[in-house]
């Protein structure tokens, strides 16, 4: 079992030996490496915890498609063991041989898109790896992209003129002519089971379900990590040791993703920008609120097993896939077992999966045709920010208008992700007409009991879940800002 | 005439070959620090013990207030502010222990080995408590002219009101950081991020207990200042400095992104009291304020930022009884400090409110009587303070901006929306800001500078402004490129540092290229002398012709020429060499003070600025009246500037400032717990603006033909006064409110203008509607 990782830096083999007397720990984060060489000093530190893209770098690997793929990710929160058999892109790496700079960071000098420069790197890092994405780039895109990045001097007008300039004629670039041998170099690297055990840490990084279901049931103490976009906030913020570690991130079949008519069944491994983009087209709803999930370099590496693993109140993929009526499959010694997602949160940030088990997979179903489903995400800001409020609804009416099925499920408002059953009853077989939806209003807040914390008063909860019914209701009657 | 110069360290920002303090190359032997703070807003340190801590392999250095070699003092104005707490911790973040060690995980094991037993005293929390128990920072200020109360009296129309506006962090992109360097013969070497080199030389001598020869500071560039690394960055360079004198090793100190926002203060929150008389047509007669600032646990600049505050209560309008007071209350928290607009801002929003509410009151439209109020001809053209408003734009700009954003057809087209509209409502507004230039204490308005021509033809210059991201060194560099008359590419202006200008003042107030550009210039202008007489000497035909005067030699185009004889020319690489042989000197420093300006402070009375800055922006939002959600549809921007030194570097500031005015007026909020425990200290729960809370149609324009006599090259400042142009959001967002009950309501409204806020009053707003 390797206790050394293999990747490559700017397309340079790379290794580092994680074992006993390493001065890295598996838990050191790429861009506390990165920075303890002088070398590497470009990519910066803003805040540690996924908030700035200072850190931006982009991991470059085998696509499905036998091209690389580009993501761009936040090194602060990226443990080492994650880079094996990738190539570190880092800011260094740029510009091409001859010194010429690449085409985006020549747009960013051209449009004075850098005042004081500190969030440039990370910037530039975002929009290469926007460069190297397929299809047309409009502005859109160019704003997803950059939600990861704050700057506090330019007020991103230049910057978003330079990405769209810089895209606008996309042209191949010094990494498209290194891509075979960068394939090739990555090939080589076999993908075995990682196991790193030093006199502080424990890590394991299964390259199987299969290892990892043994490894979890001998070592049930070892914290689970997928994305680690969760977790890694332990190590960066709380300056934790975490003393045992089980990386699900080289496993596979955990990234799997099949898609029916019928239903998007997903890998637990299956990270959140990849079902973003199958769920685009498919459920709208899930789409809608997966795409204001984090920012594109949390989405990179975030995973839907780690949002349900969280059992977070307010994870937001979890009030659709409450409205979805989703199913979520466990595995462990008892084998494999599916729990209905309204059974799996148990309580406050725990869940049906037990210490012994990992969650593998979720089942999602697509609705039928005339089943309408919503979803809103309500937070301080448009981007990059954690809920105060999320909600999802699913709605079949009859005929004649009236409520043939609804689920109405709340995120923020009560310890777990929660159905408003309350409401749910006083709106069965009702005409779904405004009137109803705004004596169901009440019923809502009969539903929950929210707290106030730093996100929002529970005046405001209260008053955003009551409000949100009304939008759902403006929103499946086609009448979004018509005239009361 | 303008220099279209791309920033000086472009290339090295996108390369990441730009060097902030946390990247520059460790000196040998270098340790890292750490500050300790308590947990408590109001505290007595009954006892500590720092053995243990001190006794782990690897840590160098625990010190507390005791082992401070000079003075424990680093109140950049009062002396009120200890660099480590001695007895008594007054705020949340306030330095008590430093740590020098191998590792930064030494320190916090170091850190989580100091034993210290405090004693909870009673805390200040807020504006309200303070003002009750009465802590005033200092005795209140007072501007006054005529009779406010008699005239408010007698107005035919009347209102007062209450404002809150909200703390705003600055959150630079770079945290505050410094490296010390003991050198030999007990110098100490300073790389500081700060925005006032010279504060930071004298406070670090003065910490060390050592003369200000002893101490050089050293600043390339800072990853962000906005006011926050006016004062506050002493700090750190004074922590590294006393770690890095104890240990004798070099020490560098940056400090974790929610220590920082923890410990650091922030834009002061204001409680303001207004009162206002005006006639049928709007006009107004007479307004009283009365501002009421926290000014947190210490001192800092809040004197200043009050009195800032003040002079712009008036903002761009004519008040004939005009009465303001001030004070700054003290709390259990930071101090809060300098933040771009530094008090304009808060000042400015009183007054904003004021005519917000008239227009109301009338059922007029708020632009037309912003336009009734402004400035005019005398008497109307003085202000509070007694300063003339000259060359005053306002009518101007406001004329063109009007019709360039169409105001009057999107009124109505906002008015026609809306009445079709049951959830989603538009407002639109247009504000503007008058903004005087200068430090409002006196004696900062000064600026040195040296400028050294090499033998090759290229030049350095150093100057006492520090590079922040606003473009300083890239104006600076085109203004001497200008005077030379050379390529801009022949120059380098070499980084701030207290060993080549001495005795600088900060990098604040908007004033770095007036007052540096200034000062090069004359530095230049004293070498261009020498060089002009020795040359008129060369280029002069010998007996007989007629000699070459110095002064007609124009410096242009990389040649020396003389203009009565235009043929009579030499380049300006081979003039320097020539006069290097002729023992001319190259070198020269140079000097610049405000003149014409001055301010009784006690009086109430003065000329505090040397010129007026003006701009307009009208925006128009759209807001979820269900969930508070806003969107900011279209802004358009006109700004005066006078003749641009740089167009592209002052947009720049125009939308960095207006983006950063966003935040304040809306997403931004600082939370406190009831125990003083800062709950927003990360960008997780502080939201500043990203890409998409930036308007897609974002006009923004620079007005022409208004050159400004009184300044270099006659441009005019930029960098704070664009940031209170994103008033018209929030403004724009009250009268989408506003528009639910008819506009017959005034709606509930502070700033920040969050989604919480919004969504609460749309809510009681729909009830009484
Ligand atoms: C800047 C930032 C922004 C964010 N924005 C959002 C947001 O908008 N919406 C949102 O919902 N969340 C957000 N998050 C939280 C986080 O990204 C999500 O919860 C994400 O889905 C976690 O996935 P992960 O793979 O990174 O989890 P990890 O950190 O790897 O794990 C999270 C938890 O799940 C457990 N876990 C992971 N995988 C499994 C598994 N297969 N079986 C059992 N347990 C497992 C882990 O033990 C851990 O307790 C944000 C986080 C950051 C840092
Ligand atoms: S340092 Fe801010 S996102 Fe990584
Ligand atoms: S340029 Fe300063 S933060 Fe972006």
């Amino acid at each position: 079992m390797r206790d050394t990782i293999q990747f490559l830096v700017n397309g340079e083999p790379a290794r580092i030996d994680l074992g006993p007397g390493s001065p890295w720990r598996p838990t050191t984060t790429v861009l506390q490496y990165l920075r303890a060489h002088p070398e590497y000093r470009g990519v910066k530190e803003g805040c540690a915890e996924g908030d700035c893209g200072a850190c931006t770098v982009v991991l470059a690997e085998d696509g499905t498609d036998g091209a690389l793929q580009y993501r761009a990710v936040d090194s602060c929160l990226l443990f080492l063991p994650t880079l094996h058999r990738k190539n570190l892109i880092t800011i260094e790496g740029l510009r091409a041989t001859d010194g010429a700079l690449h085409p985006v960071q020549d747009a960013i000098v051209r449009h004075s898109g850098s005042q004081c420069g500190f969030c440039t790197p990370g910037i530039v890092m975002s929009l290469f790896a926007l460069y190297h994405t397929a299809g047309v780039i409009g502005r859109h895109d160019v704003i997803d992209a950059l939600a990861g990045n704050l700057c506090r001097c330019t007020g991103y007008r230049p910057v978003v003129d330079a990405a769209l300039d810089s895209c606008a004629a996309r042209g191949p670039d010094h990494f498209s002519a290194a891509e075979p041998g960068v394939l090739r170099a990555l090939g080589a690297i076999p993908s075995d089971d990682m196991l790193i055990e030093t006199e502080t840490q424990a890590y394991c990084r299964p390259a199987t379900l299969a290892f990892a279901l043994r490894y979890r049931s001998i070592k049930p103490e070892a914290i689970i990590v997928n994305g680690a976009t969760d977790v890694a906030l332990r190590v960066t913020k709380r300056h934790e040791q975490l003393a045992s570690v089980l990386d699900l991130s080289g496993i596979a079949e955990l990234r799997s993703l099949r898609v029916s008519p019928a239903a998007i069944d997903a890998g637990a491994g299956v990270t959140i920008e990849e079902l973003r983009r199958v769920a685009t087209g498919r459920i709208p709803a899930l789409a809608e609120m997966l795409s204001v999930f984090g920012s594109r370099q949390i989405r990179n590496v975030a995973t839907l097993g780690g949002n349900l693993g969280t059992g977070s109140p307010i994870g937001d993929t979890l009030p659709v896939l409450l409205a979805l009526e989703a199913t979520v499959s466990v595995s462990g010694p008892r084998g494999e077992r599916a729990v209905p997602i309204q059974d799996f949160f148990t309580g406050y940030r725990s869940t049906a999966c037990a210490p012994d088990e990992i969650i593998v997979a979720v089942h999602i179903p697509i609705p039928p045709q005339g089943t309408d489903v919503r979803a809103i995400k309500v937070s301080r800001r448009k981007e990059l920010d954690i809920s105060t409020v999320s909600a999802a609804m699913r709605l079949r009416t009859t005929g004649n208008g009236s409520v043939d099925e609804i689920v109405l499920a709340y995120g923020g408002m009560a310890a777990t992700p929660q159905r408003a059953s309350a409401t749910e009853a006083f709106l069965s077989g009702k005409p779904w007409s405004r009137s109803t939806v705004e004596a169901a209003m009440d019923a809502v807040a009969n539903d929950f009991a929210p707290l106030t914390d730093v996100r929002g008063s529970a005046q405001y909860r209260t008053l955003i879940a009551r409000n949100v019914l009304l939008k759902f209701w403006a929103a499946t009657d086609g009448k979004e800002g018509a005239a009361s | 005439m303008s220099m279209p110069l791309l920033h000086e360290s472009a290339v090295g920002h996108v390369t990441g070959e730009a060097q902030y303090i946390d990247d520059l190359s460790h000196p040998e032997r270098l340790l890292a620090g750490r500050v300790v703070y308590g947990p408590h807003a109001h505290a007595r340190v009954v006892t500590f013990d720092l053995t243990a801590a001190r006794s782990i392999p690897g840590v160098r250095a625990v010190l507390s207030a005791r082992d401070i070699p000079g003075e424990n003092q680093v109140g950049p104005v009062v002396h009120d502010e200890v660099l480590l707490a001695d007895d008594e911790v007054t705020f949340i973040g306030q330095a008590v222990f430093l740590i020098a060690a191998d590792s930064d995980e030494l320190c916090r094991e170091a850190e989580r080995a100091i034993a210290v037993e405090y004693e909870q005293l009673p805390a200040v929390l807020d504006l309200p408590s303070a003002m009750a128990a009465g802590a005033l920072m200092g005795p209140p200020r007072r501007i006054l002219r005529g009779d406010p109360a008699g005239a408010i009296g007698k107005a035919l129309h009347r209102i007062s009101g209450e404002l809150e506006t909200g703390a705003q962090e600055h959150w630079y992109l770079e945290t505050q950081a410094a490296l010390c360097v003991p050198a030999e013969d007990r110098r100490m070497l300073v790389y500081s991020s700060t925005q006032h080199p010279s504060e930071t030389q004298t406070l670090v001598a003065e910490v060390l207990g050592w003369p200000r020869n002893a101490v050089e500071v050293e600043v390339r560039r800072l990853g962000g200042g906005f006011g926050g690394k006016e004062t506050q960055a002493n700090h750190t360079a004074c922590w590294a400095a006393v770690l890095a004198h104890a240990t004798g090793r070099p020490v560098k100190i940056r400090l974790f992104r929610d220590d920082d926002m923890i410990m650091t203060g922030k834009r002061h929150r204001f409680l303001s009291r207004y009162e206002a008389g005006f006639d049928a047509e709007g006009v107004l007669q007479g307004v009283a304020i009365e501002l009421n600032s926290d000014g947190g646990a210490t001192t800092d600049l809040s004197f200043a930022i009050l009195e800032r505050a003040m002079l712009h209560a008036d903002n761009s309008y004519f008040v004939p009884d005009f009465g303001v007071t001030g004070s700054v209350w003290k709390t259990n928290l930071p101090s809060n400090t300098a933040f771009r607009g530094f008090g304009g801002p808060q000042g400015i929003a009183v007054m904003e409110t004021i005519i917000d509410r008239i227009a109301r009151t009338l059922g007029r439209d708020a632009a037309e009587i912003r336009r009734k109020n402004f400035y005019r001809a005398a008497p109307a053209d003085t202000t509070h303070y007694g300063q003339v408003v000259e060359d005053n734009r306002l009518a101007l700009i406001h004329d063109r901006l009007m019709a360039s954003s169409g105001y009057t057809q999107r009124r109505a087209a906002v008015a026609a929306f809306n009445a079709g509209s049951a959830f989603v409502r538009r407002g639109i507004a247009l504000t503007p800001v008058k903004f005087g230039i200068s430090f409002t204490t006196t004696f900062l308005n000064q600026a040195g500078a040296l400028v050294h021509i090499y033998t090759d033809g290229t030049v350095l210059v150093s100057h006492g402004g520090v590079e922040m991201g606003q473009g300083l060194h890239t104006k600076i560099r085109g203004i001497a490129a200008a005077e030379l008359g050379i390529d801009p590419a022949r120059v380098r202006v070499g980084a701030t540092n207290t060993a080549k200008v001495p005795n600088t003042s900060a990098t604040a107030a908007s004033s770095g290229a007036d007052l540096n550009g200034m000062a090069v210039r004359n530095a230049i202008d004293t070498i261009k002398t020498r060089m002009s007489a020795a040359l008129s000497e060369k280029l002069s035909p010998g007996a007989g012709g007629e000699p070459s005067r110095a002064a007609d030699l124009r410096f242009a185009a990389g040649r020396i020429v003389d203009s009565v004889h235009p043929e009579r020319a030499i380049t300006f690489d081979e003039a320097v060499r020539w006069l290097y042989l002729q023992r001319i000197g190259l070198s020269a420093a140079g000097f610049y003070s405000t003149p014409g300006i001055g301010w009784d402070r006690d009086a109430g009375r003065g000329t505090p600025f040397l010129y007026y800055a003006f701009g307009m922006a009208v925006s128009e939002v759209s807001v979820d009246l269900l969930t508070g959600a806003h969107t900011v549809e279209r802004v358009d921007i006109l700004h005066d500037v006078g003749d641009s030194l740089n167009p592209a570097i002052d947009r720049g500031q125009v939308e960095g400032g207006f983006v950063q005015g966003l935040g304040w007026c809306t997403t931004e909020e600082i939370l406190w717990d009831a125990r003083g425990t800062l709950m927003t200290h990360s960008p997780d729960t502080y939201k500043i603006p990203t890409a998409g809370d930036v308007p897609e149609d974002l006009r923004v324009a620079l007005v022409d033909g208004v050159p400004n006599p009184h300044v270099i090259r006659n441009s005019k400042a930029v960098g704070e006064p664009p940031f209170m142009l994103a008033l018209s959001v929030w403004l724009a967002i009250k009268d989408a409110l506003s528009s639910i009950a008819g506009h017959t309501v005034e709606p509930q409204f502070s700033l920040p203008a969050t989604r919480e806020r919004i969504a609460l009053e749309a809510e009681r707003l729909r009830r009484l509607a």
